[in-house]
């Protein structure tokens, strides 16, 4: 068998480039027993013909100490592979692409036109911390072989390659970490099919030399025909569902998943006005709404533009700056040349959102570019009542129709987020109160309170859809034949 | 009920499976958040229907054979996706052209549908295919419904699909499971994907492509299960059963010329005395 293995590994080895964008994607692993979970991920992924670029962040809450990441990769990554960036990268690609609300409004009936754009964006909290200790590793033969050991920026890193996973499992553990039990399902596999771990523990002196107060996202490049990003380990030690939001940088078009439905958000509705100042909640109930309904097992694409430099518009609205140069650079983009912007060197993103767990989630995210280069956003809208002079006829027509929309945007608000919008009644007749209309413009919005209804456990559409459909088509179709067989 | 599975098999099998196809499509549509361009669904309607029309009338053939020309626009309406009129303009004539045109003893080579995706998604990149689309909850009914249809209405070519789909299993399960020890829901999840069993039971059985001997047309398919197999996993091809079939479709005249057999016709010879394409 080993002798197979060995035959067989440099084949593997070849093909199985996997991209493993380990999104960071790897499990943290604890040592001295800290609670960890991995809840939310950030990846940047560049990916232009085989080259990948991944570049992982993380909130890690904890002592840097205890911090530690383990990746599988597909080949032994070379010091010039590996390095850190700024974690304002992903700062600026968040505020750039997040999903977000936009307010208009209405035109004076009797008077003169004003329309104003204003755009909020959801809010993201993030927070790291410092801290660490190097650790020692001590010599070992379990079947695991250091490839290679590097210092970059505040990490060590190591580049291991395993026989088998108990053997990797208890390297790690007696060189400190705390592997959860249920690693060893995915450790086997990755092992099996050649792939090398990527393991990173901060090196405390040169964190203290970098004078950061945080860690720096990691980036890696590797060259492998498969692009994908290995979710599995990550799952490992979290508990229940965990987010991962990826910003993927292509020069064909957008990346949608190839294993995973891909879906757009749901965008271009028009809800209530005090939706303004819940707009984080409401995102975030709208998410686990829709992530419910899709089955828990859906993609979620929230924005896709064309973000070449010096061409075309790259947001409408922007709550952010598109990305700039420089910032496409540092997460990975080589191909760009600015003599010639439009010559095939466009850089396409694409932010996905996914919230996965390991019942839903057998398998490690697979994508593929598309050609698809058609401008998307996750975006809603607040309509404010006009203000001012309501004596002329037009007025009347308009605000007798404020009610109904306001109900309208009720509706909306209901089903796209399961709020208990009985609470809001008042919010239809409001509009018809010049003085509460002109305190909302103002911003001034009424208190409100939400009640929140569990998202639904949700399946892909009606299953009896199919059903009834097989059995008409059959019946359709045997009609004319039962007719002559019994005449 | 036994005068009654004989003589449906009498049915033209396409009727079902342009009954099928627009389920399946419908269904995505309806609840699976597929987007669909009305315009653009339109021109690759036009492009197939008009091409099939065009040739038809040039080789004085039945329009009979226009129902094949929409089971391939269906079946390209449902897999390729592209961004501009264009592509689907050019992927349905050239694949309705091709049935015509890149001919063999009397049967065309590729499948129509097959050798669009081949050319636009693979060679060109100007389409993509999204094999994700599909959602996994209700794969086992679109398989018995599909596999359940074929046996009732149409017995002589689901051995094929059988046999492809059986062969792959076998292979999947043995790499992913057996050799890199993924669990069994890896495996499921990799075969809970619609454009694979759309490929199954309405691409590769296609039976004005697939060898005439049954025998020859399990081993063919085999083979492509073969093909599939590496491409999907030494060469991580999006998609694999598509390149796969394009290969195997070079091979069928190999195949029946070593395993003769009384060519396929799509209607029962007594009420058909014209060659449908």
């Amino acid at each position: 068998m080993n002798i197979l293995k060995k035959l067989l590994l440099p084949v593997v080895l070849t093909c199985l480039s996997a991209v493993e964008t380990q999104a960071f994607c790897g499990f943290y692993v604890a040592k001295a027993g800290a609670s960890l979970y991995n809840e939310k991920s950030e990846v940047i992924m560049v990916r232009d013909g085989q080259r990948t670029v991944i570049t992982m962040s993380n909130d890690f809450k904890g002592a840097a100490t205890d911090f530690a990441m383990v990746v599988p990769v597909p080949h032994v990554l070379k010091e010039q592979d590996i390095r850190v960036v700024d974690r304002g990268l992903f700062d600026r690609f968040d505020a750039y692409s997040s999903p977000r609300l936009v307010e208009y409004f209405d035109p004076a009936p009797c008077g003169y036109r004003e329309v104003s754009v204003v755009t909020k964006r959801m809010m993201r909290s993030a927070n790291e911390s410092t801290d660490d200790v190097r650790e020692q590793l001590s010599e070992v033969d379990y079947g695991v072989h250091i490839e290679a050991s590097y210092t970059v920026g505040e990490y060590d890193i190591l580049i291991l390659s395993a026989e088998e996973s108990n053997g990797l499992k208890t390297w790690l553990i007696k060189n400190g970490y705390k592997i959860p039990e249920s690693a060893n399902e995915v450790l086997q596999p990755y092992i099996n099919s050649g792939m090398k771990f990527f393991v990173v523990k901060v090196n405390l002196e040169a964190a203290a030399q970098t004078g950061y107060q945080y860690l720096r996202p990691i980036q890696i490049s590797m060259n492998t025909d498969k692009f994908m990003l290995p979710i599995r380990l990550g799952m490992a030690n979290s508990k229940g569902e965990q987010d991962l939001i990826i910003y993927a940088i292509t020069r064909g078009g957008a990346v949608e998943t190839t294993n995973y439905r891909n879906l757009r958000m749901v965008t271009g509705r028009t809800v209530p006005t005090f939706v303004k100042t819940h707009f984080d909640r409401f995102y975030t109930d709208l998410f686990a709404r829709q992530h419910g309904n899709e089955g828990r097992n859906a993609v979620f694409t929230e924005y896709a533009w064309d973000v070449t430099p010096n061409w075309g518009i790259k947001c409408d609205p922007c709550v952010g700056n598109p990305p700039q140069y420089n910032d496409l650079i540092s997460a990975g983009v080589d191909w760009l040349d600015m003599s010639n912007p439009q010559g095939g060197n466009g850089a396409f993103f694409t932010r996905m959102h996914v919230r996965y767990g390991r019942a839903q989630f057998p398998q490690d995210l697979m994508f593929n570019t598309t050609s698809n280069r058609e401008s998307y956003q996750a975006r809603y809208i607040i309509n404010w009542p006009a203000g001012g002079d309501m004596s002329c006829p037009e007025a009347r027509k308009y605000l007798s129709g404020l009610p109904n929309r306001r109900r309208m945007e009720l509706m909306e608000l209901g089903a796209l987020t399961g709020w208990d919008i009985s609470l809001y009644k008042q919010y239809e007749q409001d509009g018809m109160d010049p003085g509460i209309r002109e305190g909302e413009q103002k911003g001034m919005l009424p208190i409100r309170y939400n009640k929140r209804n569990d998202p639904p456990a949700g399946g892909q559409g009606p299953v009896w859809f199919l059903l009834a459909g097989i059995l008409a088509t059959g019946l359709l179709l045997a009609l004319p034949v039962l007719k002559r067989a019994h005449p | 009920m036994a005068t009654v599975f004989p003589s449906l098999r009498q049915q033209d099998p396409r009727n079902f499976q342009l009954l099928y196809l627009g389920l399946f499509l419908s269904y995505g549509i309806a609840f699976l958040g597929w987007h669909r361009d009305w315009f653009q669904t339109l021109v690759l309607w036009c492009s197939c229907l008009g091409t099939q029309y065009l040739f038809c009338r040039l080789y004085g053939k039945s329009l009979d054979a226009l129902k094949s020309a929409m089971i391939t626009a269906l079946g390209l309406t449902l897999l390729l996706r592209a961004g501009s009129p264009w592509v689907y303009a050019g992927a349905g004539s050239l694949a309705i052209a091709s049935k015509f045109l890149i001919r063999f003893r009397g049967k065309h080579l590729f499948n129509p549908a097959n050798l669009a995706l081949v050319v636009w998604v693979l060679l060109l990149k100007q389409a993509w295919v999204s094999p994700g689309q599909w959602g996994s909850s209700a794969i086992l009914i679109y398989f018995i419904g599909a596999a359940g249809m074929m046996v009732l209405f149409r017995s002589s070519r689901v051995d094929t699909a059988f046999s492809f789909l059986g062969v792959l299993f076998v292979l999947e399960a043995t790499r992913n499971c057996l050799y890199l020890g993924w669990p069994a829901d890896y495996l499921f999840h990799r075969f809970s994907n619609g454009s694979l069993l759309l490929f199954s039971f309405f691409m590769i059985t296609d039976p004005m492509t697939t060898p005439d001997r049954r025998a020859a047309r399990m081993l063919w398919a085999a083979l492509t299960a073969l093909i599939t197999f590496l491409l999907g996993n030494f060469m991580y091809l999006q998609n694999a059963p598509v390149p796969a079939l394009f290969i195997m479709s070079l091979c069928t005249p190999l195949f029946d010329s070593l395993w003769k057999a009384e060519r396929f016709q799509w209607l029962p010879r007594k009420t058909s005395n014209y060659q449908t394409i």
